[in-house]
C-alpha cells in the first residue's frame, strides 16, 4: 500500500504537530522514568556501605573517595540535577566497580543486546506473519489445529527452557555442532562468528513468534470473514491475491503493536537467555551492576531500556496510524 | 592477615564465589579415567590427569569461571574472585609456592632462612629468573612488591600480619639476590606469609593496569573486566615452560553456562563445578576432586549466654550430626570437622577423638548448666555462602533431639554492622594454617582478631600461640599448637563440623592437571596442562 502523504500545507503541518506532540510526550515519559529510576536507586540504601561491607570501618580512604563520587552528604535533589544534567550531556558518570567511565563500558553491551534483538526480530516478524497466514488458509482444519497446538505448547515454555533444550540438542547431549555459549575475542563482536548467534537469536525467536504469530492469525481470520473479503472472492480475485492485498494488509495493525511490545520486552527482558549464553548484553550487565551496587551503571542501563521502549512504541504507533487510513485521515484534515 | 580476602567476601557474595577460595586438603584424586564416547572436536584421547601418554604442545587453553563481574582486577595483590585468582595465578609468582601438597617450595626465591632467634629472614634470589619485560627479578623487586602489600596504612589482602611484624627500617637489600626481612617480633612462619598467590612480585613493585608485567609462564596481552582476558606463552620462564601457546580465562556469570560450554569443547577446564551438575560432565570430561580446607562453622559468643557456660557450648557440639551436615548440605564432597580449623596445618590436631553426635550426654549437660528446654536465635544468610542457609536449618532440625529450640533468622545483609556481635551466627572461611587462623579468629581485636566472631579470649591458649609463633623447633612448635588446640576442642565458641572438598572439571582432550590441597585445578598452574 502506498502511503498517501499529508495533503497541503494544512495536512503538513498536523502531521509535524502531532509528531511533536507524540515526542514531547516521549520526553516527558522519560524525564517521569529518570525520576523513579534516581528515586528507586537513591532508596535502595547507602551504596557506599553495601560495596565495601566489613570493610567499612576499616578502610576509610575507599570510603571517603566513594562518597565523594556519590555526593553523599549533598541534597537529593542536587544530586538528582547534576545526574540528569550529565545525561542530557551523553554523561553517564564513572563506574563505583572499576572506576571507568560508564558510557563506554555500556556502549558495547548495549550495541550486542540491539543486534541480539534485530537478528530475533527479522528472523522472527516473516515467521510469525508466514505461520499466521498459513495456520489462517487451513483454518480450522488439521494443519490449523496442529500448528494452534504447537504455538500455544512454545507460548508456555519460558525462554530459558526452550534455550537449555536447543543447547543440550545442538551442542552439548545430542548433536555438537552449534556453540554452546557465545565467546567473544577481546576487540570483537559476538556476530563475528556467526554461529554462535544462531541459538541465542533462536531462543528468543522461539519466545516471541508465538505471541504475534496468534495475533496476527486471529486478525487475519476475522478479515477474511468479512463482507469485502467474501466480495472480493465473489469477485473472482484468485484466493493467494486475497490473502496478500486484502486480508494480510489489514491484519499488519495489530501485529505490529505486538512485536513493539514484544521488541521492547526483548531488549531489556533478556536476561535469562544473556546469562544462560553468556551473551554479553544488557541484561548480564544490569544484573552485574546491582549485584556491584554500581548506581551509576544501573541508573544508565535503566534509562536506555526505558528509551528503547518508548522509540520502539512510538515507532509502532507511526506505522499504526501510517497503515491505517482512518487514523491518518483523522490527524491531517 | 588476608584481611581484604574476608571482607571481599561481603555483599554480594554470592554462592559462586564461595566456591572460589582456595581448595585443599588431603589429596583425594579425581575421576581420572576417561571415556572414549561422544566424538568431540579436539580429537583428544582419554587420560585427563596425566594418563594419557606424552603430552603435545600447541593449542590455546580456555578456562570458564564464574563469580566474576565490572570488578575484575589483573593486581597481583588484591585478587577477589575466582577469576581473578586463576588470572594472577599465572601472571605473577611469589617468592615460595604451596605445592599441590599444601607444603612450601621455592619459587622465585631459592631460599628464605630465618635467624636463629626468627627476627632476622634471609632471602635468596632465585638466578636468571626474569621479569615478561626482559628486565632480571632483582631483590629490590622483591622488597618493594612486599612493601605495596604491607603498607602499613593500607595493607592488602596477604598484608595484615606481615605490616605488624616487619621493622620497615632495619630491612634492607644487601645486594641483587639477597633481602634481609627484619621483623620486630620472632615470627616462625614467615615464610609461609611470603607463599601466598597474593604476593606475587612485580619490577619495582608498581603495578600497570595498562600492561600488567610478572614473572609467571604466561604473559599479559588483554583484559576486560567481566568478560575475557588473554595470555601467551612465556617462552624465557624460568620452571617448566606452557604446553600451550595461549591461554584465555573467561567469564561466566552462571554455572550452567559454564558446563554447557565445557561440554560443547569451547572450554577445556573449569574450576568450582556446582554438585549437582557433577554427574553432567561425567561423560563429556573429567571431575578433579581434591581434599579442602574451607569451613562454614556455627560461631558461639563464648562471653554471652547461654554460651557463656562451657557445658551449653559442648552440649551443643555434641547435637550435630556432622556426617549428615556433609552428605545434606555437600553432597558428600567433604571431609569431618572435629571442631578445630586448619585441618591442613602439619601440626593439626588428628590425635584427638572424633566428636560425634550424642544427643543424651548433650541433654544431661543443658540439664547441668539448668538451661532445659533452651532457646536460640541462630543468625544466617545468603552472603555467608550457600553452605550456611541449609546448613543452620539442619543444624535447628537435629537440635529438636535434644529439646532445644533452635530460631533460624535469615538476615540479608549478614555482613552488616551486626557482624561480629550476633551471640549465635555462621561465618565462612578459606583454609589456613593454624597460627595466622587463631590469630585472626580467636585473638580479642586489638591483638590482631580482626574477625574473632566468638568473642574468645583466652590468655592460656594466647600463650600457647604467641610462644610457637616464635619456636623455629618444628617439633616443639607442634607440641605447642596441639596444647592449643585442646583448648579450643573442649573450651572453644565454634562448631565446625565439616571441611569442603574442591571439585574441578576438564575436557576430554586435557592433560597434565593434579589435584591440589591449596587452590582449584592444581592451583591454577596451567603450564602443566595440554591440550593437543
Amino acid at each position: 500500500m502506498e502511503v498517501a502523504p499529508p495533503k497541503g500545507r494544512s495536512g503538513g503541518a498536523a502531521w509535524g504537530l502531532w509528531l511533536a506532540r507524540r515526542l514531547g510526550l516521549a520526553v516527558l515519559t522519560l524525564w517521569l522514568v529518570s525520576v523513579v529510576v534516581f528515586l528507586a536507586t537513591a532508596a535502595l540504601g547507602d551504596p557506599v556501605r553495601a560495596i565495601l561491607g566489613r570493610d567499612y570501618d576499616s578502610n576509610v580512604a575507599r570510603r571517603q573517595q566513594l562518597e565523594a563520587q556519590l555526593g553523599v552528604g549533598d541534597s537529593i535533589v542536587s544530586r538528582y540535577v547534576d545526574w540528569l544534567g550529565g545525561l542530557v550531556r551523553g554523561d553517564f558518570g564513572t563506574s563505583l566497580a572499576n572506576q571507568l567511565p560508564v558510557g563506554t563500558q555500556i556502549s558495547s553491551t548495549v550495541a550486542n543486546t540491539l543486534v541480539l534483538v534485530l537478528l530475533s526480530a527479522l528472523v522472527m516478524i516473516p515467521l510469525a506473519f508466514g505461520i499466521a497466514m498459513v495456520s489462517a488458509h487451513y483454518r480450522r482444519k488439521r494443519p490449523d489445529t496442529v500448528i494452534q497446538t504447537i504455538l500455544l505448547a512454545l507460548a508456555g515454555v519460558p525462554e530459558f527452557v526452550t534455550g537449555i533444550l536447543l543447547v543440550a540438542v545442538f551442542s552439548t547431549s545430542v548433536f555438537n555442532v552449534l556453540p554452546a555459549v557465545t565467546l567473544v575475542a577481546p576487540g570483537a563482536s559476538p556476530w563475528d562468528e556467526p554461529k554462535g548467534m544462531v541459538l541465542p537469536v533462536a531462543t528468543l525467536v522461539v519466545a516471541v513468534t508465538p505471541y504475534v504469530s496468534r495475533i496476527v492469525r486471529a486478525t487475519l481470520l476475522e478479515v477474511l470473514d468479512s463482507d469485502y473479503v467474501e466480495l472480493a472472492r465473489l469477485k473472482g480475485i484468485p484466493e493467494p491475491v486475497v490473502m496478500r492485498k486484502h486480508a494480510l494488509l489489514n491484519a499488519i495493525v495489530p501485529g505490529i503493536q505486538v512485536i513493539a511490545l514484544q521488541l521492547a520486552w526483548l531488549a531489556g527482558g533478556v536476561v535469562l537467555v544473556e546469562t544462560l549464553f553468556s551473551y554479553p548484553g544488557v541484561g548480564k550487565q544490569l544484573v552485574d551492576a546491582v549485584r556491584n551496587h554500581d548506581v551509576p551503571v544501573v541508573q544508565a542501563l535503566s534509562m536506555i531500556i526505558a528509551g528503547v521502549y518508548i522509540v520502539v512504541n512510538l515507532v509502532a504507533d507511526l506505522l499504526s496510524i501510517l497503515l491505517t487510513p482512518r487514523a491518518r485521515t483523522a490527524i491531517s484534515s | 592477615m588476608n584481611r581484604n580476602q574476608r571482607i571481599n567476601l561481603g555483599p554480594g557474595f554470592s554462592r559462586r564465589q564461595l566456591l572460589k577460595y582456595s581448595g585443599l586438603g588431603a589429596a583425594a584424586v579425581a575421576g581420572g579415567s576417561l571415556l572414549s564416547a561422544c566424538g568431540g572436536d579436539g580429537g583428544g584421547s582419554g587420560g585427563g590427569n596425566g594418563g594419557g601418554g606424552p603430552q603435545g604442545s600447541g593449542g590455546q587453553l580456555i578456562h570458564g569461571g564464574t563469580g566474576g563481574g565490572a570488578k575484575d582486577t589483573l593486581d597481583p595483590h588484591q585478587p577477589v574472585t575466582a577469576v581473578d585468582i586463576a588470572r594472577v595465578s599465572n601472571l605473577y609468582e611469589p617468592l615460595l609456592f604451596w605445592n599441590n601438597n599444601y607444603e612450601l617450595e621455592p619459587a622465585l626465591a631459592e631460599s628464605v632462612e630465618p635467624s636463629a632467634d626468627a627476627l632476622t629472614w634471609t632471602i635468596t634470589m632465585r638466578q636468571g629468573v626474569t621479569f615478561h619485560n626482559g628486565q632480571p627479578v632483582t631483590a629490590d623487586d622483591a622488597w618493594k612488591s612486599i612493601q605495596r602489600v604491607a603498607d602499613p596504612d593500607a595493607p592488602l589482602s596477604a598484608g595484615g600480619q606481615l605490616s605488624q611484624i616487619i621493622d620497615f627500617s632495619s630491612t634492607k637489600v644487601v645486594d641483587e639476590t639477597t633481602l634481609q626481612l627484619v621483623l620486630n617480633t620472632p615470627y616462625a612462619i614467615l615464610d609461609s606469609l611470603l607463599a601466598e598467590y597474593t604476593l606475587g612480585i612485580i619490577p619495582g613493585g608498581e603495578f600497570d593496569p595498562t600492561n600488567p608485567i610478572g614473572t609467571g609462564a604466561f604473559k599479559y596481552e588483554s583484559f576486560q573486566a567481566g568478560t575475557t582476558s588473554t595470555f601467551g606463552k612465556y617462552a624465557d620462564y624460568w620452571g617448566d615452560a606452557a604446553f600451550v601457546d595461549s591461554l584465555v580465562i573467561q567469564d561466566f556469570s552462571d554455572d550452567n553456562a559454564k558446563v554447557n560450554a565445557l561440554q560443547a569443547g569451547q572450554v577445556q577446564t573449569i574450576d568450582n563445578l556446582p554438585y549437582n551438575l557433577i554427574d553432567t560432565i561425567k561423560g563429556t570430561g573429567g571431575v578433579l576432586t581434591a581434599e579442602g580446607g574451607q569451613w562454614v562453622p556455627f560461631t558461639m559468643r563464648v562471653d554471652q549466654a547461654p554460651f557463656d557456660d562451657v557445658r551449653v557450648r559442648q552440649a551443643m557440639r555434641l547435637i550435630v550430626d556432622r556426617q549428615a551436615m556433609i552428605d545434606q548440605t555437600l553432597s558428600g564432597y567433604g571431609s569431618l570437622g572435629n571442631d578445630m580449623y586448619a585441618p591442613l596445618d602439619p601440626a593439626y590436631a588428628s590425635d584427638l577423638p572424633q566428636r560425634e553426635q550424642d544427643i543424651d550426654q548433650a541433654k544431661s549437660l543443658l540439664q547441668q548448666a539448668g538451661v532445659d528446654g533452651l532457646q536460640v536465635e541462630l543468625f544466617t544468610g545468603d552472603d555467608i555462602g550457600s553452605v550456611a542457609v541449609p546448613a543452620a536449618n539442619l543444624f535447628a532440625e537435629q537440635a529438636k533431639a535434644a529439646g532445644v529450640d533452635v530460631k533460624v533468622t535469615k538476615k540479608n545483609p549478614f555482613y552488616d554492622d551486626d557482624y561480629l556481635s550476633y551471640t549465635f551466627a555462621q561465618d565462612f572461611w578459606n583454609t589456613r594454617n593454624y597460627i595466622p587462623q587463631a590469630v585472626v579468629g580467636t585473638y580479642p581485636p586489638k591483638l590482631g582478631g580482626t574477625y574473632n566472631e566468638t568473642h574468645w579470649d583466652n590468655a592460656d591458649h594466647r600463650g600457647l600461640v604467641d610462644a610457637a609463633a616464635q619456636e623455629l623447633d618444628e617439633a616443639k612448635r607442634t607440641d605447642l599448637l596441639q596444647q592449643a588446640q585442646e583448648i579450643e576442642y573442649n573450651e572453644g565458641g565454634y562448631i565446625i563440623w565439616g571441611f569442603r572438598q574442591q571439585v574441578d572439571g576438564f575436557g576430554q582432550n586435557v592433560q597434565g592437571l593434579e589435584p591440589s590441597k591449596y587452590l582449584p585445578l592444581g592451583n591454577y598452574k596451567f603450564n602443566k596442562v595440554s591440550v593437543a
